[in-house]
């Protein structure tokens, strides 16, 4: 009787609906909020192997973070890390937005050719790395090979050795790695925009230039913002290529913020320190996500 | 009139033809429009009509023929180089500016003064009573007032000609009707060459000093409005133009060639002598017959009554033909009753059946 009532309460859809919310809710809070807070706690805590099975641990306040700013290399890992982002976001926009265009020109093969970009995006990021990998080798590299074949460069270059060179490294296969997403956003973007528009511009006497910095541009301003928050917060993310390529070496040259953090908690066991550099980035993302949120909002507004 | 460019046209079309692939939209098109006209473009969806004006403008590449504007020859030119401003179908409106960028956008990419550009949105805005509206986004417009922001970009920018694309086709009935009188005093004032693209036969009867009627890609004819009426050149002239559609009903020229005999033993004499034993297609318009017998006599059987009050409209069979009579009044009758109609002889059209030319 019971069982046959609540069963039916399930098929007629308000139990069923029911049903779902809560285990999205329960999934969220198991998965997401849970960790993400502990985060934050440990962060705020005196946190050693020892203490490290219980939740109920010594406030230490602001004093992991005071540490943190006092390691010697924390402000080069800071600023390796926004070299990382500004440059990566950079050239995945300009060339993803470049192709975007490209593509839009309707001509033939073209969905197929925007296919074949796709395929780097499907890849995981640990075998884009080891692609990478081979390709920046530097005795037997394809990238010396073909740089030395052109006559650019004489000897060979330490591509994920050298410390001038490690964290462009890791940048030019991230910024491979996130051309297809770039492009597949901003084609989205740029298909939104009606054709009559850039023909009543045409009419009116702009050229190509202007239609695309008076019409493509201001057009595709929240496109553009949703795409540099989304892009920031992936870069912020990206763990698996500086894992496979240099694991943030020679001496740091290569790390960032996510690895590092990584590398504290998991590695050297400072638990509280890579908790407290996840809890800044945390709130860094939650920034850029407030001005995504907004720039998705104002897209609609058009 | 400039003497550089002895024609008086402000657009010659000469054997334009156009393909889209393997498929042809528009056949030898060859027309003339005279400085200061306004021409209508008129036929059914998809005869070609947008095609042509976007040759015009330059939006489409022409397969062969050429298109002079003001005597000269812009195939190859942009439309940025050929100054025709457009009024499109679905207004493109630029979303991301306000009615006042929309309006100024042309004149700001000339890099006109500040003061100038101000001055001429103002007096468009004031023409098309759009003062209040200057700092709204297209979005915040109702559809009549969006159509207005559309005319007003093409006014601003002074043009040599104004091309619509049915630009009313997107408003309700009684807003369509206000705003071709608007545009047509608009006309009057500016004095533009406008060629108006539109498959209502009624707006382009109303609107225009000249009429192209276009059918699958081809000029069917080209005249004043009521020398079509009049006049029609072919039996797809006399149907479209005309509303109710004109009646075809199929005939034969007596053997005096003065009458044609229709199916139904009826006897009309014609306006001018035809060829004896002939067979033709009679076209009557409905508002040509008579319900009072008068004239050319024809009997028929009422079908379907139909009053709006000041006109009644009355389906009627004669013999095996059904035959719309449009009445200017209120006639009370009803299905089965016998008519006399009558129609004048020089209200009788007559068509060749296999090629549809006039008579
Ligand atoms: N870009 C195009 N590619 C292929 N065929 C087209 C294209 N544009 C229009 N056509 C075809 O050309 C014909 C005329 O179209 P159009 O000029 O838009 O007609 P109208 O404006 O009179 O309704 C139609 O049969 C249409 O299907
Ligand atoms: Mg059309």
């Amino acid at each position: 009787m019971l069982q046959s009532g609540f069963a039916k309460y399930l098929r007629d859809g308000k139990g069923f609906e029911g049903t779902l919310i809560v285990a999205a809710v329960l999934y969220l809070l198991v998965f997401a909020a849970f960790p993400l807070i502990y985060t934050v706690v440990m962060s705020f805590q005196e946190v050693d192997m020892f203490t490290l099975g219980t939740l109920v641990r010594p406030f230490a306040g602001l004093q992991n973070y005071t540490d943190l700013f006092h390691r010697p290399e924390f402000a080069p890992i800071v600023w390796n890390t926004v070299i990382f982002v500004t440059l990566s976001i950079a050239f995945q926009l300009t060339i993803g937005f470049a192709l975007a265009l490209f593509f839009l020109q309707d001509f033939p093969g073209s969905t197929y050719v925007r296919g074949l970009f796709l395929a780097g995006w499907i890849l995981p990021a640990l075998v884009v790395g080891a692609v990478w990998r081979w390709i920046f080798a530097g005795d037997f590299g394809v990238l010396n090979y073909a740089l030395q074949s052109l006559g650019l460069i004489d000897g060979q270059i330490y591509w994920l050795s050298d410390p001038a060179y490690a964290l462009y490294s890791v940048i030019i296969a991230n910024i491979w790695l996130g051309i297809p997403f770039n492009m597949i956003l901003l084609s989205v973007g740029l298909a939104g925009i009606p054709g009559d528009v850039y023909e009543a511009a045409e009419m009116d006497g702009a050229n190509v230039f202007q239609r695309f910095l008076t019409i493509t541009l201001p057009m595709m301003g929240p496109t553009l913002g949703a795409v540099i928050a989304l892009g920031v917060i992936f870069t912020l993310q990206q763990f698996d290529l500086v894992a496979a390529l240099t694991q943030g070496g020679p001496a740091n040259a290569s790390n960032v913020a996510q690895y590092w953090s990584w590398q504290m908690s998991f590695q050297t066991y400072e638990i509280s320190g890579g908790a407290t550099v996840a809890t800044m980035m945390i709130a860094l993302v939650i920034v850029v996500a407030v001005i995504y949120v907004r720039s998705v909002q104002r897209e609609q507004s058009f | 009139m400039n003497v550089d460019h002895p024609s008086m046209n402000q657009i010659e079309i000469e054997h334009l033809n156009k393909n889209y692939g393997s498929l042809q939209v528009l056949h030898d098109i060859s027309l003339d429009i005279p400085i200061g006209a306004f021409v209508a473009l008129v036929g059914p969806s998809g005869c070609g009509k947008s095609t042509l004006l976007r040759t015009i403008a330059g939006l489409e590449t022409i397969t062969s023929g050429t298109i002079k504007v003001a005597g000269e020859v812009v195939n190859d030119k942009a439309p940025r180089e050929r100054d025709l401003a457009m009024v499109f179908q679905s207004y493109a409106l630029y979303p991301h500016m306000t009615v006042e960028q929309n309006m100024s956008y042309s004149l700001r990419l000339r890099r006109r003064p500040k003061a100038e550009i101000d001055q001429r949105v103002g007096e468009a805005a004031k023409i098309l009573g759009l003062e209040k509206l200057l700092k709204r986004r297209p979005k915040q417009l109702s559809g009549g007032q969006r159509q207005r922001v559309a005319m007003g970009r093409a006014i601003v920018r002074n043009p040599k000609v104004f091309l619509f694309d049915e630009p009313l086709s997107n408003l309700d009935a009684a807003l369509r009707v206000q705003m071709r009188s608007e545009i047509r005093k608009l006309h009057k004032n500016l004095g533009a060459t406008s060629v108006y693209v539109t498959h209502d036969q009624i707006e382009a009867m109303t609107m225009a000093d000249l009429i192209v009627v276009l059918h699958d890609g081809r000029i069917e004819q080209i005249g004043k409005p009521l020398d079509l009426y009049r006049r029609p050149a072919n039996r797809f002239v006399a149907g479209f133009i005309g509303s109710p559609a004109m009646n075809f009903v199929p005939a034969e020229i007596t053997a005096d060639g003065r009458a044609i005999a229709l199916g139904a033993g009826a006897l009309l004499k014609i306006p001018r002598a035809q060829e004896p034993g002939r067979k033709v297609l009679a076209g009557l318009r409905p508002e040509h017959l008579r319900l009072d017998g008068s004239g050319e006599r024809l009997a028929a059987t009422v079908d379907i009554v139909e009053g709006t009050g000041s006109m009644t409209f009355i389906e009627a069979k004669v013999g095996s033909e059904l035959v719309n009579i449009a009445y200017a009044g209120t006639y009370e009758t009803e299905a089965g009753a016998p008519l006399t109609l009558g129609i004048a002889s020089e209200d009788i059209y007559l068509f060749d059946p296999e090629t549809g030319r006039a008579l």
